[in-house]
């Protein structure tokens, strides 16, 4: 018997109602609903197993697959959802609560998907309803960038149904489950369900997306958007792909990317979504490797990076809801104005989470990846991720508070960007127990551990650990004093390889449009010739074989002219052109019959003579 | 010249947090061999202050790499996408 709903139904179902309600209990209700799920989350762990299931043509339908690994993502999936929808509270439109519930309670939905069919079907919903967390911007910036979102999200989701589909074909079987990895056609299904995981996980060169328009949805949406999408993209990843290869270099790498990035940015939003990539990176390699410690990694870091991830973006889209503004050639010295101060450090709690800490939540599960990576022999990997830690601090944790909080401005004796806003309270009560979350987890990782698929034998607080964390980021700290004139923003953007979509996709437009289109109509214009000659012909036959007999004639008189033969043929011509298309010979119907009449005496003759006469 | 006296007094406790993290790691090294060996898996982990060079030095990379990279190649006017 089950006692309990899926929780992605009560986002899902209870989004509906959000309408319908007024002031103050709608406050009340949009908060209840995480809490309710959470609640339910609780029941359910109690019970082990797969329910909900539903036939469907001959397949079943999985809805709820109850196990440690889907638990632990649903747990984290909904604090986060109680924190975001905290900070959101005070936003009026009920469609962005709308949307931010449903695209909530997908994410839900293609966790506990025990089925590859119910996977696809959240998996699009979550794509549609994040869309328009970007759109309620109303800006031209973000509608633009949410169609490039959309687009590239359609893509990723239509290569994960060819995949499914051709793996039903092959299989026979629905469950999602781990997939077949080789070399080969034969893999083809497991490829293209990969490159469709892989879009969501925003792994390069497929992660333009999301630094494109992650900056540019609602302040409120932003954050939601930080958590969901990328985190059920490594979800997905551990449950069908697990020990791939490929992945620990794709994370390795990736990890880097993001920060290479974070250095060109002079969005902040834009600076903290490369910083996405590059933690997700982290993730991405844990599950590369595959171990039982990498894949706890893996799972704890997501856990740890959704909360702090928000936190950030939640400090970031306070101090654009006060100034207006979010780039850092027009930020900074903002320190000394009411709420700034405690707005710097709830945001950085969150920079010295993501940063790793010691006593912060980074730093029990981003060294796990770290540590399982050692333990894998994998040097140049360790490398690349220990270097990610760098340029991670660097950013998150020094260049933005430096340029937001104090810079140059003061020295400079520019006019300060003066807070225009007052923010909402809601925004700082959802900063505080997201802040709490990060240094509760920090001081007492095993809450967090007790809650891994496996058995996770790791202790953070090894002395070695600290050691090493602490001189690699206070030296890190020591580079950036010395070289902070370098770091100031500037007003330019980077390219990345959403440029392949926005400048020659473009240009693929225009050769569409132009060249090949005229291409098009100059064949269209010589086939309408030949047909309008075939027309012409067809109207009488024996005098246009004439004429055409005639034409060829005159063109091969004409060099002996005078000819008295030319002139004879040249006047027949002449004649016969005016004539055209004349009277047309017609015969009578009886000539019809007969034709029909000799057609079917020459299939009797064949039908009754095959095999006897000839075979 | 409160803020000024501030300053001085975070560079002194950060002077004192990287020699107290290179001294910690040299007495770790030192006494705790058995401890340490657990988590070292390179050889270069065994060096004395490994992390703090490698903090610096991937610190300093990482900035000069990236704004190379970015001078060079990647770094557009801001209207780049709406001219081409």
């Amino acid at each position: 018997m089950i006692e309990w709903v899926h929780p992605g139904l009560i986002f899902i179902l209870g989004a509906l109602l959000i309408p319908v309600l007024k002031g103050r209990w709608k406050k009340i209700y949009l908060l209840l609903l995480p809490i309710a799920a959470l609640i339910d989350l609780l029941y359910m762990s109690t019970s082990r197993g797969v329910f909900w299931r539903i036939p469907l043509l001959g397949y079943e339908l999985v809805f709820g697959r109850v196990d440690q690994l889907s638990l632990v993502f649903g747990y984290v999936f909904t604090i986060a959802a109680f924190c975001m929808t905290l900070y959101a509270l005070h936003v009026k439109e009920d469609g962005h609560h709308v949307s931010a519930f449903l695209y909530v309670g997908s994410t839900l939905g293609v966790v506990f998907a025990g089925d590859l069919f119910t996977l696809y079907l959240f998996w699009e919903v979550m794509a549609f309803s994040s869309l328009f967390l970007i759109w309620y911007r109303k800006t031209k910036a973000s509608s633009e960038a949410g169609f490039r979102y959309i687009m590239v999200h359609i893509f990723g989701g239509i290569c994960l149904l060819a995949g499914i589909i051709l793996h039903v074909q092959n299989t026979g079987s629905i469950a999602f489950n781990s997939f077949n990895w080789g070399t080969g056609w034969g893999y083809l299904p497991s490829y293209l369900i990969f490159l469709g995981f892989l879009i969501n996980a925003a792994v390069p060169p497929l992660h333009a997306w999301l630094a494109d328009a992650y900056p540019e949805a609602t302040i409120t949406g932003a954050v939601f958007l930080t958590a969901f999408t990328t985190k059920s993209a490594i979800y997905v990843l551990i449950r069908g792909f697990s020990g791939v290869e490929i992945l620990i270099w794709l994370g390795a790498i990736m990890a880097v990317y993001g920060v290479i990035y974070a250095v060109l940015e002079n969005d902040i939003r834009r600076l903290l979504a490369y910083h996405i990539i590059s933690q997700v990176g982290y993730m991405v390699c844990g599950v590369g490797i595959g171990t039982w410690m990498a894949i706890d990694g893996s799972i704890a870091h997501a856990f740890c990076h959704i909360l702090y991830k928000a936190l950030l973006f939640m400090g970031a889209g306070v101090v654009i809801e006060m100034t207006g503004r979010s780039k850092f050639t027009e930020l900074g010295g903002l320190y000394k104005y009411k709420y700034m101060p405690l707005t710097f450090w709830l945001y950085m709690i969150g920079a010295f989470s993501i940063s790793g800490f010691p006593l912060f939540n980074g730093f029990v599960s981003k060294t796990m990846v770290v540590e399982a990576s050692a333990m894998a022999d994998l040097p140049i990997v360790w490398l690349l991720l220990e270097g990610a830690s760098i340029g991670t601090f660097l950013h998150t944790g020094l260049k933005v508070p430096y340029l937001t909080w104090f810079g140059r401005r003061d020295k400079d004796k520019e006019p300060v960007v003066e807070p225009v806003k007052e923010p909402p309270k809601n925004m700082f009560v959802a900063m505080g127990i997201t802040a709490f979350l990060c240094v509760f987890i920090g001081v007492y990782p095993q809450a967090l551990y007790g809650i891994l698929p496996y058995p996770a034998d790791y202790n953070p607080y090894a002395a070695s650990h600290i050691i090493a964390m602490s001189q690699l980021l206070l030296f890190t700290f020591v580079a950036f004093w010395l070289l902070r004139g370098m770091l100031h923003g500037t007003p330019t953007i980077t390219l990345d390889t959403d440029w392949f979509y926005r400048v020659l996709g473009k240009k693929f437009i225009w050769f569409c449009e132009k060249p090949l289109i005229s291409f098009a109509d100059s064949i269209d214009e010589k086939v309408r010739r030949i047909a309008d000659s075939f027309v012409w012909f067809s109207k009488n036959p024996p005098v246009a074989s004439r004429i055409m007999m005639l034409t060829v004639s005159t063109v091969f008189l004409r060099p002996f002219n005078p000819n008295p033969l030319y002139t004879r043929y040249a006047n027949d011509l002449e004649e016969l052109r005016k004539l055209y298309p004349a009277e047309v010979h017609r015969l009578a119907i009886g000539s019809g019959v007969l034709l029909v009449l000799m057609f079917f005496t020459l299939y009797l003759i064949i039908y009754l003579t095959y095999g006897v006469l000839w075979v | 010249m409160g803020i000024k006296l501030e300053q001085k007094h975070l560079f002194g406790i950060l002077y004192v947090c990287l020699a107290a993290s290179i001294l910690a790691d040299v007495l770790v090294n030192f006494h705790g061999q058995a401890e340490a060996q657990a988590h070292t898996a390179f050889l270069w982990q065994t060096i004395p202050g490994f992390s703090a060079i490698y903090g610096f030095v991937g610190c300093v990379l990482i900035i000069v790499v990236s704004k190379a990279l970015g001078h060079l190649w990647l770094q557009r006017e801001e209207d780049y996408y709406e001219k081409h």
